[in-house]
């Protein structure tokens, strides 16, 4: 499909829940609907940006939900999915993003499904410009983007240690900032980010690959719940 | 309880940053290596440290003649005796720093707080070479490189560690611009438990050697993680070598629990050579 929206908002839709960490500068500028607005939805758009947190087999359903209602392409959020698989079977997804989770930097990972794909580079650039975001390249897009996945072992492992009394949540956040400089200390971090979102995707990370490195802990667990 | 006598032994990278801090902070320090040669030029390193910040007016001429005044290198027999605080900060081998610290329960006096600087050893196992009655005054001082700079040090104590000693000295070390965290006895103690997965994930985010990559993933955790080094890179400066050690005695002492499993690339870079920097190779390349 030709793309001649670079300045018009009108033509694309935005899937996004209110708790997503971007939303108010989302409603600033684009038509934001919710999963259910969206499924319903009876306008045209030459382009949906769907950043709804869904993990791997909800994301394929709803995506193949949202073809029934429109031809538009698909920029999809794949935080919490197995990117490389979603991307195999929505063949209408051309690029993805990752912005669910809170960067201290305001800059998400984007992969692009064809790395030559000129239309689909501009178009992510002017999302980001729009909400005020810097954008960094992952080629090849496999299991998971880099950051969430890393930062969301660190935050765990943080959990466990809590779990295991080695320090106070406090020791440890100033320990983690001042020892290795880290910007925000993981139980900061994790606030910020959204405990549930990062339980989320170390159980998908889990369910995927089966390895047992991917285990919750106890004490994230119990702490994401109250997000629920 | 008062530190104002502070004996450090092993002259080495952290040794001498340790030595250093504790003179700048106006104590009186003597420090000690197995190579009483290699304890001067380590002497002379920091006193060439101290004249640079006083070039760059961060010293004064006065504070430099009286911490050139203040610290000493000494042969381990001839180390005050009396001192209010011992800082072990030898090579990573639990039989020698056993055997130093069955010495200096013999040597020292009652009241001397026994440290260790360790990031690999238990400070449960250290203890057993003093005696029950040292044992209380013995915990974990983890400081980070470069000792002078870094504000952490992880206060670790140990199970039979005096409470009031820990707490003295959280108080005693942030009242010194440091930053103490206390924290259990527990593999790793609290950075270098919690950072693994920093280099862990990177590497299974990888896979295999792959340069680009390595670029890609520190760019994105530069970038958008705030990070002020990317995973790669820092390993290449830290040394490939002495972080995949530091994964390995993790995932050992936490009887190999899959969170801290070592990655086979970091085994194959080590058995290549390709240690970082210090090799001029290792993820990137550092030839000129």
């Amino acid at each position: 499909m030709k793309h001649n929206i670079q300045s018009d908002h009108n033509k694309i839709m935005v899937v996004a829940q209110p708790d997503h960490p971007l939303y108010m500068e989302l409603i600033q500028h684009y038509k934001v609907r919710t999963l259910d607005e969206a499924i319903n939805s009876f306008d045209t758009y030459d382009l949906v940006i769907d950043l709804s947190p869904l993990r791997t087999q909800k994301k394929f359903l709803f995506l193949n939900e949202l073809a029934k209602t429109t031809k538009a392409d698909i920029i999809s959020d794949l935080t919490l999915c197995w990117g490389e698989w979603i991307l195999k079977y929505s063949p209408q997804v051309k690029a993805s993003v990752s912005t669910l989770f809170y960067s201290p930097n305001k800059a998400f990972e984007y992969s692009l499904r064809d790395e030559s794909d000129e239309t689909f580079l501009s178009l992510i650039k002017i999302f980001a410009d729009t909400i005020n975001q810097e954008m960094i390249g992952h080629k090849n897009l496999g299991l998971s983007f880099h950051y969430p996945r890393t930062i969301a072992m660190i935050i765990n492992e943080a959990y466990f240690a809590l779990g295991d009394k080695l320090a106070s949540a406090t020791a440890i956040d100033l320990a983690m900032k001042n020892g290795v400089n880290y910007p925000l200390g993981p139980f900061e971090w994790g606030e910020k980010i959204g405990l549930h979102l990062i339980a989320q995707l170390l159980e998908e990370l889990s369910t995927i690959t089966r390895d047992e490195r991917y285990k919750l802990s106890t004490e994230l667990k119990l702490q994401a719940f109250k997000y629920q | 309880m008062k530190i104002n006598t502070v004996v450090v032994i092993g002259a080495g990278t952290m040794g001498q940053g340790i030595a250093q801090w504790f003179t700048q902070q106006n104590l009186i320090v003597e420090m000690v290596d197995q190579n009483y040669e290699f304890a001067l030029i380590s002497l002379d390193r920091i006193y060439q440290s101290f004249d640079k910040l006083a070039k760059a007016n961060k010293l004064s001429s006065d504070d430099v003649s009286h911490f050139k005044k203040n610290i000493s290198v000494k042969k381990v027999d001839d180390i005050n005796t009396n001192a209010d605080l011992v800082v072990e900060a030898i090579i990573e081998n639990l039989t020698a720093k056993n055997t130093l610290f069955a010495h200096l329960d013999q040597l020292m006096s009652k009241q001397t707080i026994f440290a260790s600087n360790t990031s690999s050893f238990s400070i449960n196992q250290l203890s057993q070479a003093v005696n029950d009655q040292r044992k209380r005054n013995f915990l974990g001082l983890h400081f980070f490189n470069p000792a002078t700079i870094m504000k952490l040090v992880e206060v670790v104590s140990g199970l039979e560690t005096n409470p009031e000693i820990l707490n003295f000295l959280f108080e005693w070390f942030n009242s010194k611009n440091k930053t103490a965290c206390i924290c259990s006895d527990s593999p790793g103690f609290i950075v270098n438990r919690v950072a693994r997965n920093f280099y862990g994930e990177a590497l299974r985010a990888v896979d295999v050697y792959d340069v680009e990559k390595f670029r890609e993933v520190d760019t994105v955790m530069k970038k958008v993680g705030g990070f002020k080094m990317g995973p790669f890179e820092l390993m290449d400066l830290i040394g490939i070598d002495i972080n995949y050690s530091v994964t390995e005695s993790v995932y050992r002492a936490f009887f190999d629990e899959p969170r801290f499993k070592p990655h086979r690339l970091q085994r194959d870079m080590v058995i290549a050579g390709r240690l970082g920097k210090k090799t001029g190779k290792g993820f990137f390349s550092y030839e000129t």
